[in-house]
C-alpha cells in the first residue's frame, strides 16, 4: 500500500506536471496585443506599431544541396509572415499586420503566392466547437515540414516590443521523437532565463503547443537565434537563424547631427544627470555607445542622418545601401541522414561535408528566389529562401550580416577583389571606451559558432569598382570549396557592382 | 590490465536531463572561485607525474599531470574544505603570484622512464633563470627522476598559463598544463570604495564571505571586481592515451630484454577527441564541488555564481589545440585583457579598448581577462515581481539607477527603471499584474533541472508567483524555487558537438552559471 506522501512525491517527480495554475488547457496559442502600458494601442484600437510579433513553427523539414541531395532538417519554419519570408526578407511584422489570418490554398497551404494574406500570422482563427481554442487545422496544414534553413530572419528596432511565438508542430518524419523546441535570443544582453531558450535551465514547449517570447529590443545590432535543445543535435540540423536590431539613428533626418543624438541617447540610458554621454557608465556600455572622439562637447559630428545605419554611430560609419544576411553553417550528411532514420549518432567523429552561406552551397547561392524541396509527401516547400547574391548599387555600400551557428569547427570566408571593412563584432560597434573607432580592413574574417559579425563592402570609388564587375566570396579553407563529393562550389558566392540601383527584393534595376 | 577504459558507442543522443539530474542531485549547490596555491618562501615544487583521471561516462583515462612535490611552504588561496595538491592533478595546480616579485617552479619528472623529458614553458612570464637538466628545443629540461629549477616574474598582473615544452603534441595532450594567476601589486584604493564598499557590505550582510584573490585584475581603477572564476578549456583523445598506456605495459613486461622499446612511439594524429573539459572535468562532473573526493585528480571545478550586479572577472585559458568558441550565455563579456596585456585606448589610458563579446573564443596558448555582470536592464519587466497589491519594496536609485542604498535589501542592486513592471497579464501569484504577456499553460511545457520554478528571481517572487506547490518541487532540483531559485545561464563551448562525453548528450565543454538573488548564499568554499 503506497502511502499518500509517497504517492504526492512520486507523481511529482513524473515530468513536469504542474498543480499550481490554472489549467487554461492551451494548445497553440499567439500573443500579439495590440497595446502595453509601454505602448498603448490607439484610442481606436489600432495596434501600436512599435508592437512586433512573429511566428514561427518547430518541427522539421528538407533542403536540397547544390549536388542535388534532399537533405532531412530539423528545422523552424515560418507561421507568420510568409510572403516577405520567401521573399528574402525579415518575417517579424507590425501588430497590425500579423493579426490578419493567413489564407492557405488547400492545394498548396505553405506557398504565401496562392494564399490570402500572405503576410499574416497562421492559426488566429478559433476552432468553432471549442470556445477559447484556435484551429490548429491552418497550423497544421501550413507548419508541418515547412522547415526554412535558415530559419525565418527576425528584425525589429530598438524601442520596440517583439512578441516572438513559437509553435511545436512535431516531426513527421521522426515519430519516435517528442522533441520540444525552444528559441535561444543569442547575445541578448542581462536576459532572463524564462526567455532564454535553454531548456535546462527553463522550459521547453512540447509538442501540440506555442509558447510566447517576449522581449523588448535591445541594442542595435547583428544577432543570432537557434534552438537550444540538444544543441549537438539541433543546430546540426539546421535551426539556426539571424536576428536583427535597427538603430534608433535610423528615425533621423537630414537635419539630425547623429553624434550630438548619440549623446542624448548615452545621458538617457545612463541615468546619471552628471553623465557627459561621450562614454558608458558601466563597463558593458548597457544601451550606450560611446561618442566619435573627434566630436565637440555637445557630440556633435557634423554627419546629419536620412539613411541607414547598422549600428548608433553617431558618424556615419557604419552607413549603408542595402543589407545582405549572412549565416555561415555546415552539414555533415551522415548525421542528417541518421537523423531522419533512427540511427545513433555520431558527433566525436562527424564531418561536415556541405557548407552553406544561408542554407546553400555555391552556385546556389547565386541562385534568386526561394529554392524549393519536395517533401515526404511529394509536395513541393519553399526550404531555402536566401540566395547570397550580393548586389550593390552603383557607388554605394553593402552590409554583409555574418553569423555562424556552425556545429564542428570554424571557417574563414575570404574576399577577392572588395575589401571587407569589419565595422562590428557580436552585435557590438568595434570602438573603444575612449571614442576611437576600432573599425579594420582585411580580406577575410575567420567565424566559429556562437559569433557574430558585420562587415561593409564600400564600393563608393567607382574608378575601382565600376558598374557590372563581379566580385567573389570564398573560403580558403579549400577543401570547403566543395559539395560532397562534386569539388567546385561550397562556401562561394558572388558580388556584383550593380549598373544603377538595387530594389526592395535586392536586384538591381536602372540604367 | 588495461584500466583505460573503452565504452562501446552507443547513441545516448536523447538521454536529456536525466543523467543531469542525477549528477545535479549529487552536487547539491557547489561554487567556484578561482583557487590555487601560494608559496610562502616563492618555491612552487611540481612533479610531472601519471594517473587516472575519471569522465561523466565511468570510465577513466590514464593522463600525466602536475602535482605538488612538497606543500610545506604551500597555502591555499582562497582556503576551501578539503583543500589539496595532490601528487598529480588535471590542471596542474595554479600558481598564485604577485606582479613583479620573482618565484621560482621546480620541476621533478615522476613520468614514467620511457615517456623521456618534460619541461615547462610559462609564456609572457620573463625567465630570470633556469638551472638543472639538459638543454631541450624550447627549454631546459628534467630528465628521468631530475629536476630543472624556473625563476620566472610576472612583469604584469593577469593570466596566464603554463604546459610542458618537450613533444608537446603528447604531453600536454595527456594533461601536462595549468594556470598561473599573476595578483596586481597596486590595486587602485577605488576598487574600495563607492559601489565596490557596498557590494562588499551586501556580502557581508548575507553572510559571505570574500573568495577574492584581490580586489582588481590590473593596477587599473576599471578593471574592479567582485567575484572571479578561472576557465581552462581542453580536451582528450582517448585513443592517445590508451597507446601511452599499452606501450608502459608493454615495455613494463618486455623488462629490458633484448629487442625491447624503451621509449614512446604515440600516434597523436588523426585526432578524434571524445572528452571535452572546463577545468579538467566534464558536464556534470564540472558543477561538483572544487576539492570533491570523487575526483582526486581533478580538483577544479566550473560553477559560477554570481548576484546581480556584481562584476565578476572570468579568466579564460585555452589549452590543448583546437579553439572554442566559449558563450556566456546572459550578458556580454568586455574584454580587458589578452596574456597579461591591458588592452587601453589610444590616447587615452583611463580607458579600455578591449572587445565586447558575447562568445569569447578560447585559442590554445591564448588567455584572456574579461568583466561579467548581470543586471536585468532593460528587460522591461521587474525579475522580482513586484507591483502586486500590498507589495511595500522600494527601488531607491543611485546616480546610475541601481538600488544600492541599501546593501541589505533581498533586491539590491535591482534596475529601479524596471520597478514594479509587471510581466503577467493576469497572474494567478501574488505578482504584478497588467503585463504584456499571458504565461502558458505549464502541462504543455517541459521543465528543465535549473528552472528556479518562475520566470521571476528569488525564492519569494518565486513562491508568490507560482503559489504553494511550487515547480518543480523542491529538493529534486539543482535550483530550488523555495531557496536558490536563481537565473541559471548555460556557459558552455559553441561548437555544439563539444557539449559531449563520449558521443552522450549532456556532456563536455558546459556549466551552469547562476544568477542568484541575495537571500541565497553563495558559500565558493563548498
Amino acid at each position: 500500500m503506497i502511502s499518500t506522501q509517497l504517492l504526492r512525491r512520486i507523481l511529482a517527480a513524473l515530468p513536469c506536471v504542474a498543480f499550481a495554475l490554472p489549467s487554461g488547457a492551451q494548445t497553440f496559442e499567439i500573443q500579439c496585443p495590440a497595446g502595453t502600458t509601454l505602448h498603448p494601442a490607439a484610442a481606436d484600437g489600432t495596434p501600436n506599431p512599435d508592437i512586433k510579433c512573429q511566428q514561427l513553427s518547430g518541427g522539421d523539414g528538407f533542403a536540397t544541396m547544390a549536388d542535388g541531395t534532399q537533405t532531412y532538417l530539423f528545422s523552424f519554419g515560418p507561421l507568420s509572415g510568409l510572403k516577405n519570408i520567401k521573399d528574402g526578407l525579415p518575417g517579424t511584422l507590425p501588430a497590425a499586420d500579423f493579426l490578419q489570418p493567413y489564407q492557405p490554398n488547400p492545394a498548396s497551404p505553405s506557398d504565401p503566392d496562392t494564399a490570402g494574406n500572405p503576410n499574416g500570422a497562421v492559426g488566429l482563427e478559433p476552432q468553432p466547437d471549442a470556445p477559447g481554442h484556435v484551429d490548429p487545422r491552418p497550423v497544421m496544414d501550413v507548419g508541418v515540414l515547412n522547415g526554412n534553413m535558415p530559419a525565418p530572419l527576425i528584425a525589429i528596432a530598438e524601442d520596440d516590443e517583439l512578441f516572438l511565438t513559437l509553435t511545436n508542430v512535431g516531426q513527421i518524419m521522426r515519430p519516435d521523437l517528442f522533441e520540444q523546441h525552444t528559441v535561444h535570443f543569442h547575445g541578448y544582453p542581462n536576459a532572463s532565463s524564462f526567455y532564454d531558450g535553454v531548456p535546462d535551465a527553463s522550459v521547453a514547449i512540447n509538442i501540440g503547443g506555442s509558447f510566447t517570447y517576449y522581449y523588448l529590443a535591445p541594442d542595435a545590432g547583428t544577432y543570432i537565434w537557434h534552438c537550444h535543445i540538444t544543441p549537438p543535435e539541433h543546430l546540426q540540423m539546421g535551426m539556426v537563424g539571424q536576428l536583427y536590431v535597427r538603430p534608433r539613428q535610423d528615425k533621423l533626418t537630414s537635419g539630425d547631427d547623429l553624434g550630438a543624438h548619440l549623446l542624448a541617447a548615452n545621458k538617457h540610458a545612463a541615468v546619471d544627470a552628471a553623465a557627459t554621454g561621450r562614454s558608458c557608465s558601466d563597463i558593458l556600455c548597457t544601451g550606450q555607445t560611446p561618442v566619435p572622439k573627434a566630436a565637440d562637447s555637445s557630440g556633435n559630428t557634423g554627419v546629419t542622418g536620412g539613411q541607414l545605419y547598422a549600428y548608433n554611430d553617431g558618424d556615419g560609419s557604419t552607413q549603408y545601401d542595402v543589407e545582405y544576411p549572412i549565416q555561415i553553417h555546415g552539414f555533415d550528411p551522415d548525421f542528417h541522414f541518421v537523423g531522419m532514420t533512427f540511427n545513433p549518432e555520431n558527433f566525436t567523429d562527424s564531418k561536415n561535408k556541405y557548407f552553406l552561406l544561408n542554407g546553400r552551397s555555391y552556385p546556389d547561392t547565386v541562385t534568386p528566389g526561394a529554392l524549393s524541396t519536395q517533401v515526404a509527401d511529394g509536395s513541393d516547400h519553399f526550404s531555402q529562401p536566401l540566395p547570397t547574391i550580393i548586389n550593390i548599387p552603383f557607388g554605394g555600400r553593402a552590409l554583409l550580416r555574418f553569423g555562424d551557428l556552425e556545429t564542428n569547427e570554424f571557417q574563414t570566408l575570404a574576399s577577392l577583389g572588395i575589401p571587407m571593412h569589419v565595422i562590428a563584432l557580436n552585435a557590438r560597434l568595434l570602438r573603444d571606451l575612449a571614442g576611437n573607432n576600432l573599425a579594420y580592413d582585411t580580406n577575410s574574417i575567420t567565424m566559429g559558432g556562437g559569433e557574430s559579425l558585420d562587415v561593409i563592402l564600400d564600393a563608393h570609388d567607382t574608378a575601382k569598382y565600376p558598374a557590372g564587375a563581379t566580385y567573389y566570396l570564398y573560403t580558403p579553407n579549400l577543401d570547403h570549396l566543395s559539395n560532397d563529393a562534386e569539388n567546385f562550389g561550397g562556401l562561394m558566392t558572388e558580388v556584383h557592382i550593380c549598373p544603377g540601383a538595387v530594389d526592395s527584393l535586392k536586384q538591381c534595376v536602372g540604367p | 590490465m588495461n584500466r583505460t577504459k573503452m565504452t562501446t558507442w552507443i547513441s545516448t543522443a536523447r538521454l536529456v536531463p536525466v543523467a543531469l539530474l542525477a549528477a545535479a542531485l549529487i552536487s547539491g549547490n557547489a561554487q567556484a572561485a578561482a583557487p590555487g596555491i601560494k608559496s610562502s618562501n616563492d618555491l612552487f615544487e611540481l612533479r610531472a607525474q601519471e594517473s587516472f583521471i575519471s569522465q561523466p561516462d565511468g570510465n577513466t583515462v590514464y593522463s600525466w599531470g602536475y602535482g605538488c612535490a612538497n606543500t610545506a611552504t604551500i597555502t591555499f588561496a582562497p582556503a576551501m574544505p578539503n583543500n589539496k595538491c595532490p601528487g598529480m592533478q588535471v590542471p596542474g595546480p595554479t600558481l598564485i603570484v604577485t606582479e613583479g616579485h620573482p618565484f621560482t617552479v621546480r620541476l621533478t619528472n615522476g613520468l614514467p622512464a620511457a615517456a623521456g623529458n618534460t619541461s615547462i614553458l610559462f609564456p609572457g612570464l620573463r625567465i630570470v633563470s633556469v638551472s638543472g637538466g639538459t638543454q631541450g628545443l624550447l627549454t631546459r629540461e628534467a630528465t628521468a627522476l631530475s629536476q630543472v629549477d624556473y625563476t620566472l616574474v610576472a612583469d604584469s598582473p593577469g593570466t596566464r598559463s603554463y604546459y610542458s615544452g618537450t613533444q608537446g603534441d603528447l604531453q600536454i595532450e595527456m594533461g601536462l598544463y595549468g594556470a598561473i594567476i599573476a595578483l596586481p601589486a597596486n590595486p587602485p584604493a577605488s576598487c574600495g570604495t563607492g559601489v565596490a564598499a557596498s557590494n562588499l557590505a551586501a556580502e557581508a550582510a548575507n553572510h559571505e564571505s570574500d573568495f577574492r584573490l584581490a580586489t582588481a585584475a590590473y593596477d587599473h581603477a576599471a578593471t574592479c571586481y567582485d567575484r572571479e572564476y578561472l576557465f581552462q578549456f581542453s580536451e582528450i583523445d582517448p585513443r592517445i592515451h590508451r597507446q601511452v598506456e599499452e606501450q608502459l605495459q608493454a615495455i613494463t613486461a618486455c623488462n629490458g630484454a633484448s629487442g625491447c622499446p624503451t621509449a614512446l612511439s604515440v600516434e597523436t594524429e588523426p585526432y578524434h577527441p571524445a572528452y571535452y573539459m572546463i577545468n579538467g572535468r566534464s558536464m556534470p562532473d564540472d558543477m561538483d564541488p572544487n576539492y570533491a573526493l570523487q575526483y582526486p585528480n581533478q580538483p577544479y571545478n566550473g560553477n559560477p555564481h554570481m548576484h546581480p550586479g556584481e562584476l565578476v572577472l572570468l579568466r579564460v585559458i585555452g589549452t590543448g589545440r583546437l579553439q572554442h568558441p566559449f558563450h556566456e550565455h546572459g550578458n556580454h563579456v568586455r574584454v580587458l585583457a589578452r596574456d597579461g596585456h591591458l588592452i587601453l585606448s589610444e590616447g587615452d589610458d583611463t580607458k579600455l579598448a578591449g572587445p565586447l563579446l558575447f562568445t569569447t573564443t578560447t585559442t590554445p596558448g591564448l588567455a584572456m581577462d574579461g568583466i561579467f555582470y548581470w543586471t536585468g536592464k532593460g528587460l522591461n519587466w521587474d525579475v522580482f515581481g513586484h507591483g502586486y497589491a500590498g507589495d511595500s519594496s522600494t527601488c531607491t536609485p543611485d546616480a546610475n539607477g541601481y538600488y544600492t542604498a541599501d546593501p541589505t535589501a533581498p533586491n539590491y542592486y535591482e534596475w529601479c527603471g524596471d520597478h514594479n513592471k509587471p510581466l503577467e497579464s493576469k497572474p494567478s501569484g501574488l505578482v504584478g499584474s497588467g503585463g504584456p504577456v499571458t504565461l502558458p499553460d505549464p502541462n504543455i511545457l517541459a521543465l528543465g533541472p535549473w528552472y528556479g520554478g518562475s520566470p521571476y528571481l528569488g525564492g519569494d517572487a518565486t513562491g508568490r508567483a507560482a503559489g504553494a506547490t511550487p515547480i518543480p518541487p523542491s529538493g529534486t532540483v539543482a535550483n530550488s524555487p523555495t531557496d536558490e531559485a536563481g537565473f541559471a545561464f548555460m556557459w558552455h563551448s559553441h561548437n555544439e558537438r563539444e557539449l559531449t562525453t563520449n558521443n552522450a548528450f549532456p556532456g563536455g565543454m558546459m556549466m551552469m552559471m547562476l544568477v542568484d538573488p541575495r537571500a541565497y548564499v553563495i558559500d565558493e568554499a563548498k
